[in-house]
């Protein structure tokens, strides 16, 4: 260890830096880490709810769950309807954003709206966006009949794959509005010499998009998605009170599974074991994720 | 800062918990003592903004006859008390009075030792004046009560509308299924559906098809709770539950309780199954329909068959962890007091139903807009309720089924509807994977 | 001329669109009950009334419901923001073993299914003698605001360039000094943006409101308006349409006003991940 006035200041400001961390570290422990432990020791009981009166089995928990079918195809549902509401929210957002980047009519205005339903609480759209589903009285249905699109009403949530597509609509719908204001910001400090420089080249506005917006948006999207992702992947209110995970199991998820047996099976143990699970999976792609753009960033 | 550290494992950790909890209430006692200031805490899933006023004028009466007590009434989510219940009783936490928790969940949490017996508020509120056998439901294994009926709901009521009846010359409600095939038939047209049944993967659908389970004469569980769901009777249902989907609009797939009630409400079916619930929306909404309904028994599949009725059985029960256990009984006793209890029933009048008869007859029950103009349909239900089952209780030769509310939870019966009904799969490959899927609930 | 014309139009078709179900709830509770089944569906009210606001604000506890609710959301907020600038300073800013393992592990708590927290959670506040009361739900918030806050301010900072800072130490001010004179200005919309977040995210929680707290004076907006007016059978649709107007109606009131430092936020800084 050299003890020169250099070597001292860095150790010092290591010190420091340590500190700075510390209250996230102390909250992390007292808030986070505690119940996560708590639940993943839970996981290795067979647990009655209300109670959290149980025995140990082990992980015979983790053998049940990954025999069930039912696990399985919840697992598909997941990875579906993430891919699916993921790729719309990125794509609609940026869209959105590309639009409210340029001199609109009460821009101001546009923008605030476009927040709500980021805003709105999720028990009320999904009501609000099942009252506009409904096949009687829901004024979707009833534009479609009077433009004479169709002539029965449309099942939005009860039969496949309109439920699948319906969830992903309102979830792209619900969250889009976050990559909008992330990608909003981002556009407003690109200068405006690289664009310049595109269009001397005779870049067309496409060209310019992929040649400049998007490598310069790429470090935004990269930590937007990953976010989102794992939001994504975690939603429960939004797919339970919109179709319940049905038809029959067609759009059950994970998330939905956990809290079935945490509260309606009164099986704390095994929802445990099934979150831990699910983070287990989630941790997979989130490593990949990382490494891979890590290479893209170093290359 | 508490450690995991002990191998005992839970048992251990919830006994150094319950230590904890005990000094901190002893911690905190002399100051109680000095006070001399007692606290009720009264937990209701039911708490919409009438009912509210109903609860507080009661408290309000109960405080003034009990100086030094206090009760605080806190309303619950009625689509997620349990969780909220499993974080009281797993904490000692727990209120002094709970009310308007269906049977089979008091009797899940009597099983477990959570709940207190009730046969002493019983007792006081006079026995005799409960509808016969109306208490049945609430009676556990050991012969005692685990809570008594608050308010009854009769929940697979046929609600018809008069003026389509006649515009199409059915004369009377109609009682058995073949009737009522032939009279949806006819009532179906001119943009009007015949019913909106449920045929969502959601607790309404199993509650109705349970009912038209016993409609068809059978039952998911024997009198020993053996799983007899795999019957004649159950195919006889779902093969009915099929037939008639058509009857119903093209979004049931996905309906519930909300979807049900509005559709016959608005106008949109001539029939439809709900609670009395029907009265008010129908005199607030749409009243227009007022004068041209009634109700009747839901059909069954023939007259042999005894009609069903579906009621969950709203109680009022005393967690077993509550520390003011004699106050706590009082006030459960003093919320049939008539002149606060007619409040309640009045705050949804035909949908909470009451459960002594003396109410029932009381002039200031029946001095009530909605009662009076349809007292024909109020008394009907409060007598179907009243000699009511559900799932935790299907006849008064069944044992109480405490795992009833997770058999609904688990979404057995309404996964077996929708393969069923929907995606037209092999009965009975789904009849005998339901007969696991219940099996395997009721033996965690 | 015309293209302007067109994309205008294009851009806010889309977004009246996107806020479609806004006006929608506006709309109905501003109709009287007797309107709400309406077959075909009316898009306005034919007799507008104001009933439904009015019986929400004298009869219920929603102003202390929605006081609550501001006092829960801003607590937050001011907590993770806090604690999060300081911990992103720290990652982005010093060097220190582990560093990229905590960023990391932070990261990681954030996987975990709220569902399963709660109960432990809950069990630890009755032990903290915390129970019942909102800064329980403080506490319990901090849980999955902080990844995030940490992470998007990690974002910011490192875009933020180091010359402005080493500069002033140079010129002799402490890391702390210069945290505060040169990286808080810049940082600044970052901050906001990212509050904006943890705020929205707290005001719109509802199941660890409905686990944490159950005396009616603390219950937030969420569960007090949920609890009262949705039961299995029943909906009070117009009552829960005006309350979901109330909710909303704050939030865009304050993005409107903090809506140019937002967007001056996110971009200040390219994000290495």
């Amino acid at each position: 260890m050299s003890r020169s006035p250099q070597a001292l200041l860095e150790r010092r400001y290591a010190r420091l830096g340590l500190l700075l961390i510390a209250p996230t570290i102390v909250v992390f422990c007292a808030v986070i880490v505690y119940p996560l432990l708590a639940a993943i020791y839970l996981s290795l009981f067979q647990l009655y709810t209300p109670t959290l009166e149980g025995s140990f089995v082990g992980i015979s928990n983790y053998r049940d769950l990954l025999a069930r079918g039912e696990f399985w195809i919840s697992l598909r549902n997941t990875l579906v309807w993430t891919a699916g509401t993921l790729s719309l929210q990125i794509v609609l957002g940026i869209g959105m954003a590309l639009m409210l980047h340029q001199a609109v009519w009460f821009r101001s205005l546009a923008r605030s709206l476009i927040l709500f339903p980021y805003f709105v609480s999720t028990v009320v759209a999904v009501l609000v966006w099942r009252w506009l589903f409904n096949d009687l009285y829901g004024i979707l249905n009833h534009m479609l009949i009077g433009s004479g699109a169709v002539d029965m009403p449309v099942d939005y949530l009860g039969s496949m794959p309109n439920a699948m597509i319906s969830m992903i609509l309102v979830g792209a719908w619900k969250y889009f509005p976050f990559v909008v204001i992330a990608v909003l910001a981002r556009l407003q400090t690109i200068p405006d010499t690289l664009y310049e420089a595109a269009r001397i080249d005779g870049a067309g506005p496409v060209a310019r998009f992929f040649d400049v917006t998007l490598p310069q948006l790429r470090d935004v999207l990269v930590v937007i998605i990953l976010l989102r992702a794992i939001w994504d992947f975690k939603e429960f209110d939004l797919i339970f009170l919109l179709t319940g995970g049905g038809p029959v199991i067609s759009t059950q998820t994970l998330p939905l599974l956990v809290y079935k047996e945490a509260f309606a099976l009164n099986q704390m143990g095994m929802a445990a074991a099934y979150a831990v699970v699910m983070m287990a999976i989630m941790l997979v792609f989130m490593v990949v994720y990382i490494r891979r753009t890590r290479e893209k960033d170093a290359s | 800062m508490h450690n995991d550290h002990d191998i005992g494992g839970t048992h251990s950790r919830r006994t150094l918990l319950k230590a904890l909890i005990a000094a901190a209430a002893a911690g905190s006692l002399p100051l109680r003592a000095r006070a001399q200031r007692t606290e009720l805490r009264w937990w209701t899933p039911q708490g919409a903004p009438a009912q509210l006023d109903a609860y507080r004028y009661q408290i309000a009466a109960f405080e003034a006859l009990h100086p030094g007590v206090s009760v605080v009434l806190e309303p619950l989510s009625d689509e997620g008390y349990a969780p909220q219940l499993a974080a009281a009783f797993s904490s000692g936490q727990v209120p002094d009075v709970v009310t308007h928790l269906p049977s089979f969940s008091v009797q899940s949490y009597y099983a477990k030792g959570l709940v207190e017996p009730f046969d002493d508020v019983i007792e006081a509120i006079g026995p005799d004046d409960f509808y016969p056998g109306a208490n049945d439901v609430f009676r556990a294994a050991d012969g005692r009560h685990v809570a008594c009926g608050i308010g009854n709901s009769a929940v697979n009521i046929l609600w018809l509308r008069t003026d389509i009846m006649q515009r199409v010359g059915l004369e009377r409600a109609p009682e058995t299924w073949d009737e009522f095939r032939s009279a949806l038939q006819k009532l179906q047209g001119r943009g009007i559906y015949g019913t909106a049944l449920p045929y969502g993967r959601n607790t309404a659908t199993s509650l109705v098809f349970i009912g038209f389970i016993h409609g068809a004469g059978g039952q998911v569980f024997t009198p020993d709770l053996e799983v007899a769901i795999d019957s004649e009777a159950t195919r006889n249902a779902l093969e009915f539950y099929r037939e008639i989907r058509d009857f119903s609009p093209i979004g049931a797939t996905n309906y519930s309780w909300g979807e049900g009630l509005t559709a016959f409400v608005s106008g949109a079916t001539a029939t439809g199954l709900y609670t009395g619930r029907v009265l008010t929306n129908i005199n607030e909404q749409n009243p227009r329909l007022s004068d041209h309904i009634t109700c009747a028994l839901w059909p069954r599949l023939s007259r042999d068959i005894p009609p069903w009725t579906f009621n969950d059985f709203p109680s009022v029960c005393i967690p077993a962890q509550s520390r003011h256990k004699d106050l706590a009984r009082r006030l459960a006793a003093f919320l049939f007091e008539p002149e606060g209890y007619i409040r309640q029933l009045h705050a949804a009048p035909g949908h909470v139903l009451p459960v002594l008869q003396s109410i029932s007859e009381d002039p200031r029950y029946l001095d009530n807009a909605i009662i009076r103009k349809y007292r024909k349909e109020t008394d009907l239900m409060a007598e179907a309720a009243a000699s009511g089952f559900n799932l935790g209780y299907e006849s008064s030769a069944h044992r109480s089924n405490e795992k009833a509310g997770e058999v609904i939870a688990s979404g057995a019966i309404a996964d077996m509807v929708q393969r069923v009904v929907l995606n037209r799969e092999n009965v009975d490959r789904v009849l005998a994977d339901t007969t696991r899927a219940i099996a395997a609930v009721m033996a965690r | 001329m015309m293209r302007r014309l067109l994309f205008n139009l294009m851009v806010w078709s889309a977004v009246l669109i996107v806020a479609f179900p806004l006006f929608w709830m506006v709309v109905t509770s501003l109709k009287p009950q007797l309107e709400l089944w309406a077959r075909p569906p009316a898009f306005l009210p034919v007799e507008p009334t104001f009933e439904h606001y009015i019986t929400l604000l004298r009869e219920t506890n929603f102003l202390v419901y929605f006081r609550n609710s501001i006092f829960l959301s801003t607590a937050t907020t001011l907590v993770v923001i806090g604690v999060a600038t300081l911990g992103a300073y720290s990652l982005v800013r010093f060097t220190y073993r582990g560093r990229e393992s905590l960023a990391m592990l932070v990261l990681f708590t954030y996987l975990l299914p709220s569902v399963v927290l709660i109960l432990p959670l809950y069990l630890m506040m009755v032990q903290l003698g915390l129970a019942n009361t909102l800064f329980s739900l403080v506490l319990a918030y901090t849980t999955f605001a902080l990844p995030y806050a940490l992470w998007l301010l990690r974002s910011f900072m490192a875009g933020i360039p180091q010359d402005l800072e080493s500069a002033a130490l140079v010129d002799g001010a402490s890391r702390m000094g210069a945290f505060r004179d040169v990286i808080f200005p810049q940082l600044l919309p970052g901050i906001i943006s990212t509050a904006l977040f943890t705020f929205i995210l707290s005001w719109n929680e509802y199941l660890f409101a409905l686990v944490l707290v159950n005396s009616d004076e603390s219950r937030p907006l969420t569960t007090g308006v949920m609890n009262m007016l949705i039961s299995s059978f029943n909906i009070e649709w117009s009552l829960l349409m005006a309350a979901s107007v109330m909710m909303s109606v704050p939030l865009i009131i304050a993005f409107a006003f903090l809506q140019k430092y937002l967007t001056r936020g996110f971009g200040a800084g390219a994000v290495k991940g």
